[in-house]
């Protein structure tokens, strides 16, 4: 195995230690555990940042450099360090740690699907002429980051819900711990905001590469739909809270539906008859 | 408000509706094959279905009428709501933020409010310099013991919304343009051969260019694992039968040719033309040589003249084969001659027997053996023209704009007053904003944190 893998499937454990220490600090409502799961995870993020640096060096060795993003294997890799670092950015602006719960296992999971699975190859391979493209690296990064909000915004609607349970029966200590409603809702919104943004970004820059490659921006193939549909989801859910200043548990319910949509345009498409798929 | 025809067609209601059915239609076309990527694969479906699908034309959806019908309920809903509540934003925008003394100050909470052991001329200045630092159009209004400045900014915030609505309109208006005026065809174009007439995919006819096209090369470069590494098509495009522009057409690198856009989209081989093959009669020196289609030879010893009649690349599964036509005074025969035949006597032991016109060495004392025959590239053409691209760039890049100004920009405004009593100044600050009211919440602690710092 080569080394950067190597040093991305332990990642992978990381992340688990690190989920668990987050949920084990919910669960049990004692802070302590906290600054142990943020610290693994911030190791987790430099050791996986170097391992996609060395990742990039070593693609250059073999004389087929090109950025670490360009099959399942590497995307999977990207979408978790996306995730990573944004949840940390979040954990650090808003000084809590009860998100890591509901967010980082996603990261270890794209991980250990990425590492672990039989069907995606690890291997660094050089691109095919179609993959190579500035617009691609620039179409799959802003995806990416896109999902990676998404995927902090289905994180929050879960702990809104989950904090929605504990208000008829006696309140659970964990739940009590769990931020404010309103602030969960806020966030959710500030979340997809910024993955709205990434995702428009993201299907701009796929159609720019789109023309360059075949000549047609916009061809409805599925992933192009599904994107779309997804696209049409989160403006439903803006214009609602705009609109119709909806609020609390149908958002919630609406960013996990969203990111349903976002998990099946990355992966389901593969799943439907015919056309290329990108990765 | 009253429901009229119009405020239906305004409502978020119907937006919300035509965005479902749009969704829906849309993961049908992601299910259902659809007519121009190919469209072989209707056969597992029951011909009743296939006819019902046909007549709501769920085979080429995304142009069906009702798709396209679907397109223009969105525009209009998307129209009439703007123009209605375009007036009521341009009022926001223009209106100037009232310099009422009591108002925004009802309810304020005690945090906002700021005593300072100054006289009120002491400070003043120092206040407006920061307030008008801050923001915009800054009204300042003075009475005996009070001063009331009244700034705002992020006015044009309100208009993020009509620039993301616009753009949507552009999107949909470059599509427009683009299917009617603009084409989307292809061309396979072999080695050394050159075309004017290109075939559409969508309408299924052919279409003309003003000039002509020619491949003189196609090649494939391969990574050291045989991953294809780069497809290259050197193309040259001529006028009048003089070449105006060469060049190499590579994936993502298209060429743009009088306004026509030519892309790398696939590959392919074709028989060359030509082949080499050996002729030997016994207990001679053998001879090779090179033939293309229709090429004859003359063969002595039975006076007979032998005419490459077909150059196949690979016949009936056998292999690359030529087709000799001998004629000779006894009489008129064929001949297939393969390159693989060793090989197909081996599956086949009784061959020649069976198919006496595949035996190579019919016509004694000659034997004749195919070496190899000669395969050209041909290159596949992409050939567009979409004069909507452009348009629907446009709107890519004012729905960015548009999505930076409605997401992170607010209207902000602001009122400082100043009042003193005893000789101390009462600074007390109230702010409004359409959307974001935590950057206000921000704003206003900046705001009062440096207020206290003057003190
Ligand atoms: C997909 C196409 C879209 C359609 C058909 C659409 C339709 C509408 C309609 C009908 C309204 C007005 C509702 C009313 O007046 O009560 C509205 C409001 C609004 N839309 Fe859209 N919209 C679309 C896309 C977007 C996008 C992509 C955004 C950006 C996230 C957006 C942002 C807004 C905002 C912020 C408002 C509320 C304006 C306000 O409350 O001041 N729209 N939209």
């Amino acid at each position: 195995m080569v080394i950067n893998t190597t040093i991305l499937s332990w990642v992978t454990f990381i992340y688990l230690a690190s989920s668990i220490f987050y949920i084990f600090r919910m669960v049990t409502g004692r802070a302590f555990w906290g600054p142990f799961a943020s610290y693994i995870a911030l190791a987790g993020l430099i050791a996986q940042s170097f391992a996609l640096i060395l990742r990039w060096v070593e693609s250059y060795k073999l004389g087929i450099g090109h950025a670490p993003l360009s099959n399942l294997y590497e995307s999977l890799i990207f979408f978790a360090w996306s995730i990573v670092l944004l949840y940390l950015i979040v954990e650090w602006r808003i000084k809590s740690r009860n998100l890591g719960a509901f967010v980082i296992p996603f990261a270890f999971l794209f991980m250990a699907y990425a590492s672990f699975s039989p069907d995606v190859s690890s291997r660094i391979q050089p691109l095919i002429p179609a993959l190579q493209s500035n617009w691609l690296i620039s179409h799959v990064i802003t995806c990416f980051i896109g999902y990676a909000a998404f995927t902090i915004a289905c994180g929050l609607g879960f702990m809104y819900l989950l904090k929605g349970l504990g208000k008829g029966r006696g309140p659970r200590p964990f739940l009590r711990s769990l931020p404010d409603r309103e602030i969960l809702d806020e966030l959710a919104y500030h979340s997809v905001v910024i993955g709205f943004i990434f995702l428009t970004l993201g299907i701009i820059t796929g159609s720019v590469w789109a023309y360059s490659a075949w000549g047609s921006y916009w061809s409805w193939d599925p992933k192009e739909t599904w994107s779309l549909i997804t696209w049409l989801i989160y403006a439903a859910m803006l214009h609602s809270r705009f609109v119709r200043d909806w609020r609390g548990k149908r958002m919630a319910i609406m960013s996990i539906i969203g990111f349903a949509s976002v998990l099946f345009t990355y992966f389901g498409v593969n799943y439907l008859p015919g056309l290329h798929s990108y990765f | 408000m009253k429901k009229t025809p119009l405020s239906f067609l305004s409502s978020l209601k119907l937006t919300f509706t035509l965005l479902l059915i749009i969704a829906i239609a849309s993961i049908l076309g992601t299910v259902i094959p659809q007519e121009y990527e190919g469209g072989e694969s209707f056969s597992h479906l029951s011909p009743g279905l296939v006819k019902a699908f046909n007549s709501l034309q769920l085979f080429d959806m995304y142009h069906s009428v009702w798709f396209i019908i679907l397109m223009c309920l969105l525009s209009l809903n998307l129209i009439v709501c703007s123009v209605n509540r375009f007036p009521t934003s341009w009022r926001l925008f223009r209106k100037v933020p009232s310099l009422d003394r009591s108002k925004p100050f009802e309810d304020l909470s005690p945090d906002r409010v700021l005593v300072i052991e100054r006289r009120l001329n002491e400070v003043i200045a120092r206040v407006e310099n920061l307030v008008r630092r801050r923001y915009k159009r800054v009204r300042r209004s003075d009475t005996a013991n009070t001063t009331l400045f009244q700034g705002e900014k992020g006015a044009y915030s309100h208009f993020g919304v009509y620039i993301i609505h616009l753009s949507i309109l552009i999107f949909i208006l470059g599509e427009i343009i683009g299917s009617l005026f603009g084409f989307n065809a292809f061309v396979n174009l072999p080695e050394g051969e050159f075309t004017s007439t290109v075939y559409l995919r969508r309408q299924r006819g052919i279409k003309k260019l003003d000039f002509t096209v020619r491949c003189d090369k196609f090649s494939i470069a391969y990574y050291d694992n045989g991953m294809p590494k780069e497809y290259r098509s050197d193309l040259s495009f001529l006028k009048n039968n003089k070449a105006i522009y060469q060049g190499p057409l590579l994936v993502n690198h298209p060429i743009t040719f009088d306004g026509i856009k030519f892309y790398q989209a696939s590959y392919g081989s074709v028989p060359g033309g030509q082949a080499y093959i050996t002729i030997k009669k016994a207990n001679e020196r053998q001879s090779s040589i090179a033939v293309k289609l229709k090429d004859s030879f003359y063969l002595k010893e039975k006076d007979a003249r032998v005419t490459i009649s077909r150059i196949e690349e690979n016949l009936m599964d056998m292999g690359p084969a030529v087709l000799l036509k001998i004629q000779s005074p006894q009489g008129n025969m064929r001949l297939w001659v393969f390159k693989d035949i060793e090989k197909i006597k081996e599956d086949i032991p009784d061959l020649f027997q069976k198919v006496p016109k595949f035996n190579p060495g019919l016509l004694k004392p000659y034997y004749f053996k195919l070496n190899s025959i000669e395969t050209k590239y041909y290159t596949g053409l992409q050939v567009s023209h979409d004069p909507g691209a452009s348009i629907v760039a446009i709107g890519a890049f004012f729905i960015i704009i548009g999505l930076i100004i409605t997401f992170f920009s607010s209207h902000k405004r602001l009122w400082v007053r100043l009042d003193e009593k005893d000789h101390r100044t009462r600074i007390m600050v109230g702010a409004r904003s359409n959307r974001d009211p935590v950057g206000l919440k921000r704003e206003t602690e900046y705001l009062l944190r440096h207020l206290k710092k003057q003190g």
